[in-house]
């Protein structure tokens, strides 16, 4: 009965193609949309976080507080900044036991000029590990060493597109750059130059150079404080106990019960927060896709009522030939059906294109899941089934007479 | 000869908003097998209330009604539907053909409804549609025939479940007088060939092509005549 039914109903689809893919539609945007955007959340997801992971493993940022001023002043210096010492990285080092190596970060902005440019650059005073945590590799020469360090050698090591900036295509290592800061100009010697990074969620990495951590807090100024430190756990699974040790540390050190005077973020931290800000993307969006279908829906219910009017005479024909109540129910909730389903395939295919050119065009990894698809196409029958219903059991009541007569 | 027919003082009253219209006040017949009957009677006289009920396409309100000695009015809707698919043929005045399906798939319907294999059913179709002289026209659909022919296809539909009667209500009522009276020979011949035939019309020359005239007036049979 259910064959015979099926077959009525695609017949009578095929009679009417036009009104057909008109009702159609609505069912196969919404199913689209919503492969789509999964597609599309997913897929950017996936991006934002393996450049989070890019931007090294296991990584801690401590940071002092902005200096904050009160009825219109400002403090020149807060607290707890100065206390942001090369001891206090010692000690967290060694009272943090989840907590591998912390690594101080001074930052001073001046002119880096070579032979023939000059150029505003930001550079970081750090150490040896720097490069290792922040997955940050070097393309020739060498990064800077522990003995840097120790002997307060005046080396700098540049980033990809501050090398290129100032010296073109010549090789950089080896030569001598000057460094104007405050009025003062200090000579370097390059070597080494970064790979290529792009930009992060720290700022474009490429601008910038990297010289021992010594030298600019001895030599370039008197600072007996940093800017940051690079906190990094032994592994991942750890990352959590160490902010906690790191945080239980820093309220005792610098008597601060209210955690005012320091900030300390994690990778975690930063995950969590871009998770939890596309998962609403997506819900909006999949919500805005799921209210389309339901659009869709109603629209196929329309169609079937106007239809079912319009074929009142119909109905009345084949009850007098011998059609059941049934027979009749089944032909049009099979029509519905037949109508959510073409819709929810062609759905599915048009939100995979659509998925694969967007994925093209933000270029991130072109991902469809079978539970999007599933659940898509499982909302069309579902739909095609309820809003159905009401015309099909419309149509199946109808008294015989009455409709034989219906002009 | 069995009775196909038994109408025991059929009743049937529609209410009208307040107003209470007695459409039948007590019809009685019968109807042998074989017998080519006419139903006739002017517009209001409840001639086409009992072609429903004959149908069974409508409960009377009061009375019996036994189609081939089973009593209808103790029918539920499917043993109802049942009943039209297995027993009745119909022919319309408007032909009430679907105009989207091919002419042999028309023919098909009944069959269809019947549960039969399409290979058995395809077969009985085209059958039917010979026996009208039709075959030619079997993948055409009916808006490109002309009505005589239309109407010959509604005749292959009715016969094609075999059924115990033919019930034709106003068959020639769209035609022009001389495809009628073809029509009308066509009847004519599948009585001959033992179909029991019941026809409902309320032209006296259409009638008299039948055996027997039963007159309506008022929802009461008037004069129950043979035709010689």
């Amino acid at each position: 009965m259910i064959g015979q039914g099926l077959q009525i109903a695609l017949e009578s689809l095929w009679a009417n193609k036009m009104r057909s893919f008109l009702s159609m539609l609505g069912i196969v945007i919404g199913v689209g949309a919503v492969i789509a955007i999964v597609s599309v959340g997913t897929g950017s997801t996936q991006q934002v976080t393996s450049r989070i992971a890019d931007l090294g493993s296991n990584m801690i940022t401590i940071n002092p507080s902005m200096p904050r001023g009160q009825w219109g002043q400002i403090r020149d210096v807060s607290h707890s900044r100065q206390k942001f010492t090369l001891e206090l990285a010692e000690y967290l080092e060694l009272f943090c036991p989840s907590v591998r190596s912390v690594i101080p970060v001074k930052q001073i902005t001046g002119r880096l000029i070579s032979d023939e440019v000059n150029i505003n650059a930001t550079v970081i005073g750090t150490r040896v590990d720097y490069a290792e945590v922040n997955n940050y590799e070097i393309a020739q020469g060498v990064f800077i060493s522990a003995e840097d360090d120790r002997e307060r050698r005046p080396v700098i090591v540049l980033g990809y597109q501050l090398a290129v900036d100032l010296f073109n295509n010549d090789y950089p290592i080896g030569k001598v750059i000057k460094f104007n800061y405050n009025g003062r100009i200090f000579s370097f010697t390059v070597t080494g130059v970064m790979k290529e990074k792009g930009g992060s969620m720290a700022g474009n990495l490429d601008e910038r150079a990297y010289i021992p951590v010594s030298v600019a807090m001895d030599r370039l100024t008197t600072h007996k404080y940093v800017d940051s430190f690079i906190a990094q756990a032994y592994s991942s699974e750890r990352a959590i106990s160490a902010v906690k040790e790191i945080e239980y540390f820093l309220i005792k050190y610098l008597e601060d019960e209210n955690r005012e005077q320091f900030r300390i973020i994690s990778q975690d931290e930063i995950l969590d927060t871009v998770s939890s800000v596309t998962n609403t993307m997506s819900m909006m969006l999949g919500g805005i896709a799921a209210i389309s279908l339901l659009v869709g829906g109603i629209g196929i219910m329309n169609i079937m009522l106007v239809s079912v009017t319009e074929r009142t005479r119909e109905i009345g024909i084949r009850k007098a030939l011998g059609a059941k109540n049934k027979n009749i129910l089944i032909q049009f909730l099979m029509e519905s059906l037949s109508l959510s389903s073409l819709g929810g395939l062609v759905g599915i295919g048009f939100g995979w294109v659509a998925a694969y050119f967007l994925s093209q065009y933000g270029n991130w990894p072109f991902l469809i899941s079978s539970i999007s698809i599933i659940l898509a196409f499982g909302f069309a029958l579902f739909i095609g089934i309820f809003f159905g219903l009401y015309p099909a059991m419309k149509a199946a009541k109808m008294n015989p007479v009455d409709a034989l007569r219906y002009e | 000869m069995s009775k196909v027919i038994k109408a025991i003082d059929l009743k049937k009253i529609y209410h009208l908003g307040k107003v209470k219209v007695e459409a039948l006040r007590g019809v009685s017949f019968e109807v042998e097998e074989g017998e080519f009957v006419s139903i006739m009677g002017p517009s209001g006289s409840g001639k086409s209330t009992l072609m429903h009920i004959i149908g069974c396409l409508d409960y009377p309100s009061g009375g019996k009604y036994f189609l081939t000695n089973q009593d209808v009015t103790k029918l539920d809707d499917n043993q109802l539907a049942l009943f039209r698919n297995r027993k009745i043929g119909f022919v319309f005045q408007q032909f009430n053909l679907l105009p989207r399906a091919t002419n042999l798939r028309n023919v098909e319907i009944p069959l269809i409804y019947a549960g039969m294999a399409t290979r058995d059913r395809l077969k009985i179709s085209l059958k039917a549609l010979q026996d009208v002289g039709l075959n030619h026209r079997a993948h055409h659909r009916p808006n490109e025939i002309s009505g005589g022919e239309r109407q010959r296809v509604a005749i292959a539909r009715a016969l094609v479940n075999n059924p115990s009667i033919i019930l034709a209500d106003e068959p020639t009522g769209n035609l022009d007088s001389k495809t009628g009276q073809e029509i009308m020979k066509i009847f004519q011949s599948l009585n001959q060939r033992g179909n029991t035939i019941i026809l409902v019309t309320h032209e006296p020359e259409i009638a008299r092509y039948a055996r027997r005239i039963i007159h309506l007036r008022d929802g009461l049979i008037n004069k129950d005549e043979v035709v010689v």
